[in-house]
This record gives structure tokens, sequence and C-alpha cells, in this order.
């Protein structure tokens, strides 16, 4: 039996589950992607706790201050003395106190005497950071002129 | 010749082109996708730390003492002793949970009304790691219902006690 061939031209190839899938792939990495810019420093491990959910609201006003180890690509540490993350530099807490008061100068400039009251000093601080220099941050903090602190940690599953 | 006119247009067909779009659609997604980044969820735990006024004798005590909890470690950063009130709890995990008991036996029940001022000051040694510190704080603060997943609170107020000089 000879078969006979059919020249059908062009064939378009059904192109709408391609485009429903592809669109459904769009939404939910639209939905999903966070664009906020948290100010969190990806070297600070914080510490995690059950009880740390994300706030309801967010403060009026915030300073995030991120306290960590210098770490290698493994995120091993590689100087045992914490820095603060500031501005793309790495400062120890005894040199940390000028930047605090620029910091407070432009809160002070941008509302005023009692902007200060509004700030709350959000503290990112890795899990095995010494106590005692957290403390010395909190300290430094309240030098300047800041009464409002939380503490940051991850939120663990229950 | 009507009927005729109207066959001529329902063949007809208009070819939307889709390539345009696609390309969009892609470009697009490679987009969403490269800036994802999953972070975990962070929370965080509020802390009362007013900057303290000059030193005044005539400054009343509070109400209600506040609830002393003690953190001791070596010298890695390592607890080695958990206190509330001078008395030990101990330094294994179990130890945090009796910290959650005493502090829920102190206010009586959850949003006790009487006990609502009540204040834990955390008095943590230098070189403790902060971990336990927020471990502590988090007990203080209150429970996970296990049912509603939701928080209990017990205690709203925590504050921190001066900081200590470093062990030589």
């Amino acid at each position: 039996m000879k078969r006979t061939k059919v020249d059908t031209g062009f064939t378009e190839p059904d192109m709408t589950p391609m485009i429903d899938i592809v669109f459904q792939l769009l939404t939910f990495f639209m939905i999903v992607s966070n664009f906020e810019s948290t100010k969190a420093d990806e070297r600070v491990k914080l510490p995690k706790d059950v009880l740390a959910k994300p706030p309801e609201s967010r403060p009026e006003e915030e300073l995030v201050l991120n306290y960590g180890f210098e770490r290698n690509a493994k995120g091993e540490i590689t100087n045992p003395t914490p820095v603060l993350f500031y501005n793309a530099e790495d400062i120890p807490l005894d040199r940390f106190k000028p930047m605090l008061e620029q910091e407070r100068r432009l809160f002070l400039a941008k509302d005023g005497n009692k902007a200060l009251d509004k700030v709350t000093v959000t503290l990112r601080a890795d899990s095995e950071v010494p106590t005692g220099l957290v403390q010395g941050l909190i300290k430094v903090c309240q030098e300047v002129g800041f009464s409002r602190f939380a503490l940051k940690a991850t939120q663990e599953d229950y | 010749m009507a009927k005729e006119k109207r066959q001529t247009a329902g063949v007809s067909k208009v070819d939307i082109p889709m390539a345009p779009m696609i390309d969009i659609t892609f470009q697009l997604l490679i987009f969403f996708m490269l800036n994802l980044k999953i972070v975990a969820p962070e929370g965080d735990f509020s802390i009362n730390m007013p900057i303290s006024p000059p030193a005044q004798s005539e400054t009343p005590p509070p109400p209600i003492p506040p609830i002393k909890v003690g953190l001791r470690s070596d010298a890695n950063g390592n607890l080695t002793q958990l206190t509330i009130g001078g008395r030990s709890l101990g330094n294994d995990d179990l130890a945090f949970d009796r910290l959650n008991g005493e502090i829920l036996k102190i206010i009586g029940r959850p949003n006790n009304p009487l006990t609502k001022d009540v204040e834990v000051e955390i008095d943590a040694d230098y070189e403790l790691h902060y971990r336990y510190v927020i471990q502590a704080i988090s007990k203080c603060t209150g429970r996970l219902d296990p049912q509603t997943k939701q928080m209990i609170r017990y205690v709203e107020k925590i504050k921190f006690s001066p900081p200590k000089q470093p062990a030589a």
C-alpha cells in the first residue's frame, strides 16, 4: 500500500498549556518575591526561638544593627572579635559610637527633637556573640539617646 | 446575500502574534526567579531599657521587685548555671523549661492583672553566648500553646542588669 504524503505546510504547536504554566510560575514568583530592604546581614546567624514570631506592626522608625562575626564562604568564623556590619564596613564596638551619633543627627533632622522616642533599635546579634558585648552595644545606644530596643531571633518550628 | 457575508466573517481568523508576549513573560519570569531570596522569618523580643535618669535618693522602689534571672557561663561562653532569685535551675535545656514553670508560679496565671507589672531582670555573665539570653528571655516572655500555636504571655517587661566586666 502506498502511503500518500499530505503536505500540511506549517503546523502550529499548541502554546496554551505552556503559557498557562508560565503565567502560574510568574504569579508564584511575583507573590513570593520580597523587595523590602530588610537591612539584614546574612553573616549574622541569629539565635532561634519558637516565640520569635514576625511582629504584626512595624515600628515607626527603625535602626537595624547587625552584630556578628566575619565568616568565610563556608560560614566559619574567621575573626573571633565581633564587629558591626554597617554601610559595607566592619566596625568593632569601641569605634561605633560616632556612627550612632550620625544616625541620631539624621533622625533629629528628619523628625525634630522627639524623633528618638519613636526609633526602635533592632539588634540582630549573632547567637555566639558574648552577651557582655551586646549589653555594651545597648549601653552605647543609650548614651547616644536611643531607648527602645528589640532583639531579633529566627523563628523556630515548634 | 446577507447569509453569505456572515459566513465569510466567521471563517476569517486574526492571528495574534504570541511571540512578543511570550518573550516578555519569560523575561519577567527569569527576573523574579533570580530575585527570589528565601529567608527564614524573623521575630523580635522587646526589651525595656530606658535611659536611666540621674541618681536620686528619693526615687521610690518599684511596688513589685523584679524577678532576677541569672545566667552563669564558663570562659567559652557555655551556660554553666541558670538561676532564678539565687536558686539554681541547672544548665540543660530542661533548666529553661523549669524557668518557664517558675515564672508561671510567680505570676499565678497568664495575663494576671495583679502581676502585669512584674519585671524580669536578666543578669548574664559577660562571655555567655547570646543565644542563651534569648532562650531565657523567651521562657520569661511566655510559652506557645500547642493547640492554637498562639503565644501565652507571662511577662512583658524584661530588662538587663548593668553589664559586667569580662573575667580576667
